[in-house]
């Protein structure tokens, strides 16, 4: 690709950016969101139309590119929405629109067969039969996905952020994959915002900025700091900032909290100016702890208390009444409304503080959302804007500003920064130490092991409904959690987990 | 909705299981009825009251498979997914022209085939407002639901317009192996459409197109060509349907609006047999022919038939409060 | 978008972006000119007046209710259910000879009944909106039917009863008819319920996304509870006047409203960007369906012509407004 230009209106979304990926190779594709990556990736899957430039395949010019042109190509694109048909079978969503059977008539015992079949080729694992989509996990769709690609004539591989929400053990089989795939002489396009993947997995990267290519180089032989500093070609300081908070009184105390066949016994505190991890893999329980602490699934035993007081959230009200905020996981559908503006996204847990008689306060709620808006540096051209508008990690910002003008005290976090770019990483970061400095206490959940190390001062390890580990100071180390949270060294478990 | 990625194999089973009580309460609460209705309606189960039941259907089994083709290639979301409110309207309005222009005097060949180009029409007008313009479903087949019943007034007058010809009393009266061919059509149609939407790849690309929009256009469909030609299908259904209802009442009559909530009743009910909480050819043909056997047996029990509406009401909240049952489990 | 003009293009986009947001209004003063022009009888006191108290104001209060339920991201279908249910107690309460005021009340709570049963299916029983009232609509029709022996309407055209329908009817309070004051009391209500408290934002996040509403502590079953009984009481307020006016009670004739209520609380949402429904977009639209339809009926168009026509304006607003939207973005 040479050359391609892009404009939506006045925003120049792609400026003479190349791209050159040779067959037999895993090139890694990075930048900041808005540096021009997914635009590039939709004129080549042939949903944008280029305003100028030229693209070769295989040596040859290619003209306009459709979604079906391109597929004949045997370009194929793994979307990081995971883009499959919730309510088809396996087989079905494998073969759709390339279905096996006779004539127009399909045979969907056959699809089913021959998806298992690939499935068990490539990945070693056999899914339950007739499982629909939407029962399988998100590391299972994912494979789902891949191997649809590679059910047609494969010659180059696009993967947008394949590893987001996978954990450890997902991810090393599925860079396994990518390294038979390539030895097989497909070409692998990779975009991740997780650095060490980069480096671990790719041949070669190029870096994007501001909607062009800033430069190509090996990771091999290129330090990944090197590589940060092209995409933002300013210093971000540390990924990991310093926080100086200090550590107070027990605010939220969990005691022998247990669930029904997913966790038993799970007891920790959580001080005022701390920030905790939590971690676990898919399936261990660590998420329904967190669900349970905001009244998302209601344990069945054991105590929750804030500041000492005992709560029994059935709901997120009494979770939000108790002063716990929840940052969850799926921002899109239960963290920000993208069709409401940053002014009733931001007061829509306290519009009580706001309000008198049950009318609104505009005047006073515009105030507070102005200074909020200020305090966390979110960019947006005014409050009454939709959220929609507001890149990623601005709208994660919108989210954390609900809380805080809630002035809740407990922060629980599901995974705050997946699919985050690493400058509003850091951003998002140095946001939470500043909470942990105002005084709040806060439980991060996340498969990210380096985040949990940077940031945490104490993470607790989940492994099959019982908490195995508590790590801090010198032993909060990324390889100690990862042999922690897979069950030390019990890999057949592992598998089962 | 919450947690579904995060349930394990765990969840996977306990879901089956409240899918699968649904789906066998649903048919349960079908087989009550009629168990009722064999035991204690005289003459319900002989030959010619079932046939009878199945001619009758005939109608709303057309109309409500053009509902359910709908509903599959724009998805089951009530608001924002795939309905047509304008069918039955559309039918009264082909019903209208068809026996207007056999009255007129044009033979059978020209009038079915100038009805089948306003059902059409109507269908076109309905893909060009949703796909084209972008409108809500439920807004644009309201909005064309008012024009189409508009029309068949201004045609007829809101009279009755009798018809007779050689077709509509072929229909009529015609038999094949002592069974009449109504029955005969619900029969061989349901099995067309069993075969193009359960056995082809036109059918499981329609699925795909409604079941997420976006990964259809991914995997390369032409998502609004679906879409588009599920709505000239359902005026097409509505136009075969106002050839049969022209037969059976051997006239054009107003009101035929009110098959509407029929047709949306029998669509919705029939999502209830599918696993996958979608319209089935099976599931719709089995709520249309439920629908039927309701009101036959009230008429054999001589119950008033002001019941049957409000017991296919109460029907309707039964399975569909089980569905959103299952559901819950997910969410 | 791309072609070249002598005007800007951002002009171009700026001027279509208006259409589409004021393609109500637009439709409105060009129809109320067409007509005016055409007729000397429309743009008369009497024919204006005749069209507020029986065209709008009735249908204006059923649609302030369904603002409320769609906003909320459902819709009632059963409003006509309502309706009748108000209109049919309180008319056989007052041919059993109960006073005009319990009459009222008791009838109301006949329409509260029903929101009551559309709020229990939709938040306890978690049946999709469309079909909970679906399946409601079915159920009051056969509850009119059975208790009418089929549908025979029940007229009080004189005596007792028709004394107490014109205390409300036509009385009127400095000058301005009991109904149009009731509406303004409804339309002040509901805009202040919906644009200005705690509760209509509530409803709002709801329908635009009730994951984050839950996940942010509302009360979703609460809230949503509350948008079908508002609306079933409107509804009812409608069948207290409706059965009033007409001095009878008529089986099933709340039903005429709901697609109207539908229509108009839609037609109202292309007025805002994000296609929010609204107390004023609601207004404007129940008035520009009551005056399309008096003005054909002035130039002489029969009734079949007149939904023909009232068919193809809503086309024709919806079609320019989301056209034009979907263009521009």
């Amino acid at each position: 690709m040479k050359g391609i230009c892009k404009a939506f209106g006045p925003v120049k979304a792609l400026v003479d950016a190349s791209l050159e990926v040779m067959p037999g190779t895993i090139h890694g594709l990075v930048g900041q969101n808005g540096a021009g990556k997914s635009t590039i990736i939709k004129v080549l899957a042939g949903i944008i139309a280029p305003d100028a430039g030229s693209i070769e395949i295989g040596g040859r010019p290619v003209g306009r590119l459709t979604p079906a042109s391109v597929e004949r190509l045997g370009i194929h694109f793994i979307h990081q929405d995971r883009l499959l048909v919730p309510t088809a079978t396996v087989g079905e969503a494998v073969f759709l629109r390339h279905e096996i059977g006779f004539g127009a008539f399909i045979s969907r015992r056959r699809m089913a067969a021959a998806a298992n079949e690939l499935l068990k080729r490539y990945f070693g694992i056999e899914l339950p039969a007739g499982a629909l989509i939407k029962d399988l996990t998100t590391a299972q769709q994912k494979i789902v996905q891949i191997t649809r690609a590679l059910a047609q004539k494969t010659a180059v591989l696009v993967l947008d952020e394949p590893t987001a929400s996978l954990v450890k053990t997902e991810v090393d089989s599925l860079f396994a994959v990518l390294r038979r795939l390539k030895a097989d002489g497909i070409a692998i396009i990779f975009i991740s915002h997780y650095m060490q993947e980069i480096d671990q997995l790719c041949d070669v990267v190029t870096v994007m900025r501001n909607g062009a290519d800033v430069g190509t180089v090996r990771p091999a032989e290129t330090s990944i700091d090197k590589i940060i500093a092209m995409m933002i070609a300013r210093d971000v300081g540390a990924m990991f900032p310093k926080r100086k908070a200090a550590i107070g009184a027990p605010v939220l105390d969990v005691s022998q909290l247990g669930l029904a066949g997913r966790f038993e016994d799970i007891s920790f505190t959580i001080r005022q100016g701390e920030i905790v991890g939590i971690t676990g893999l898919l399936g261990s329980g660590a998420k329904e702890i967190v669900n349970c602490l905001f009244g998302l699934q209601t344990a069945d035993k054991g105590t929750i208390a804030v500041e000492g007081r005992s709560v029994h959230p059935s709901g997120p009200y009494d979770a939000v009444a108790a002063g716990l905020a929840l940052l969850p996981e799926d921002r899109r559908a239960h963290g920000i409304a993208l069709d409401l503006s940053v002014r009733e996204n931001v007061s829509l847990a306290s519009l009580g503080r706001y309000s008198s008689k049950g009318l609104i306060k505009r005047a006073e709620e515009g105030r507070q959302v102005d200074a909020l808006i200020r305090e966390l540096t979110i960019k947006t051209p005014g409050k009454d804007v939709l959220v929609r508008q507001l890149s990623g990690g601005n709208q994660q910002k919108v989210s954390i500003a609900k809380w805080l003008s809630c002035q809740s005290r407990i922060y629980v976090l599901d995974e705050p920064t997946v699919a985050v770019d690493i400058a509003a990483k850091v951003e998002i970061y140095g946001l939470l130490n500043r909470l942990a400095e105002r005084g709040a206490a806060i439980l991060m959940l996340s498969s990210d092991l380096l985040e949990l190390t940077g940031m945490c001062d104490r993470v607790l390890v989940v492994y099959r409904g019982a908490l195995t580990g508590e790590f801090s100071g010198a032993r909060l180390d990324s390889d100690l959690l990862l042999a922690a949270s897979s069950g030390a060294s019990r890999p057949s478990e592992m598998e089962a987990a | 909705m919450a947690s579904a990625s995060a349930s394990g194999p765990k969840g996977l089973a306990g879901r089956g299981i409240a899918t699968f009580a649904v789906r066998a309460g649903a048919f349960g609460a079908f087989v009550a009825v009629i168990v009722y209705f064999i035991l204690f309606a005289p003459g319900f189960t002989s030959p010619f009251n079932i046939f009878n039941v199945v001619e009758q259907s005939a109608i709303l089994g057309v109309l409500a498979f053009g509902m359910a083709i709908v509903i599959i290639g724009g998805g089951s979301n009530i608001t924002e997914g795939g309905i047509d409110l304008s069918m039955a309207a559309n039918m009264g309005l082909c019903a209208a022209a068809y026996a207007s222009l056999l009255q007129a005097g044009y033979s059978d060949l020209v009038s079915v085939a100038a009805v089948l180009l306003v059902g059409a029409v109507v269908g076109a007008v309905n893909a060009l407002a949703v796909v084209g313009l972008g409108i809500l479903p439920l807004l644009a087949t309201l909005a064309v639901m008012n024009i189409a019943g508009g029309a068949e007034l201004t045609l007829t007058e809101n009279t009755v317009v009798p018809a007779s010809s050689p077709l509509l009393a072929f229909l009529m009266t015609g038999r094949f192996l002592d069974v009449s061919v109504l029955a005969w059509f619900l029969i061989l149609f349901s099995g067309l459409m069993a075969v193009a939407i359960h056995y082809t790849g036109v059918g499981l690309r329609l699925y795909a197109v409604g079941g997420h929009p976006e990964a259809a256009r991914a995997a390369g469909l032409g998502v609004r060509r679906y879409v588009s030609l599920t709505y000239v299908f359902a005026g097409l259904c509505a136009a075969i349907a106002s050839v049969l209802t022209v037969s059976r009442l051997s006239a054009s009559t107003p009101g035929s609006n009110e098959m509407l909530l029929s047709i949306l009743a029998a669509a919705l009910l029939g999502t209830v047999f599918s696993r996958r909480f979608v319209p089935t050819v099976g599931g719709t043909l089995l709520s249309v022919l439920f629908i039927g056997f309701l009101s036959n047996g009230f008429q054999l029990l001589n119950v008033s038939s002001y019941w049957v509406n409000g017991v296919q009401g109460a029907l309707i909240l039964l399975v569909v409060a089980a569905t959103s049952f299952a559901r819950g489990q997910e969410a | 978008m791309m072609e070249k003009s002598l005007i800007r293009p951002d002009t171009i986009s700026r001027l279509a972006g208006l259409a589409a947001s004021y393609s109500v209004i637009i439709a409105f003063l060009a129809v109320v000119t067409f007509f005016s022009l055409s007729t000397p009888t429309f743009l008369t006191f009497a024919n204006l007046y005749n069209v507020l108290v029986n065209n709008i104001v009735m249908l204006a209060i059923v649609a302030l209710g369904m603002t409320l339920v769609v906003s909320s991201g459902g819709i009632d279908l059963s409003v006509g259910v309502a309706v009748d249910m108000a209109s049919m107690v309180f008319v056989m309460l007052l041919a059993a000879g109960f006073a005009g005021p319990a009459g009222v009340v008791i009838g109301l709570a006949a329409a509260l009944a029903v929101g009551v049963l559309n709020s229990i299916l939709v938040t306890r029983l978690r049946i999709s909106p469309f079909l909970a009232t679906l399946g409601v609509l079915f159920i009051g029709q056969s509850t009119q039917q059975l208790s009418t022996g089929g549908g025979l309407p029940i007229y009080m055209t004189s005596g007792y009863p028709a004394e107490q329908f014109n205390l409300i009817a036509r009385t009127s309070l400095a000058g301005i008819p009991t109904p149009v004051v009731i509406l303004v009391l409804g339309i002040a209500a509901v805009y202040v319920a919906l644009h200005r408290s705690v509760f209509g934002r509530y409803v709002l996040a709801l329908g635009i996304q009730p994951g984050v509403a839950w996940y942010s502590g509302i009360r979703v079953s609460k809230h949503i509870s509350w948008v079908y009984v508002a609306c079933a009481f409107l509804a009812g307020i409608t069948g207290i006047i409706l059965s009033a006016t007409v001095k009878s009670y008529v089986p099933l004739s709340g039903n005429a409203f709901l697609l109207d209520a539908i229509g108009a609380t839609f037609i109202g949402t292309t007025l805002s960007r994000e296609r929010r429904p609204s107390v004023l977009g609601t207004l404007l639209g129940v008035v520009l369906l009551a005056v399309v339809k008096n003005g054909l009926l002035l130039i002489g168009w029969n009734f079949y012509w007149q939904q023909v026509g009232v068919g193809v304006l809503v086309f024709l607003v919806l079609a320019v407004s989301f056209g034009l939207r979907r263009h521009l973005n």
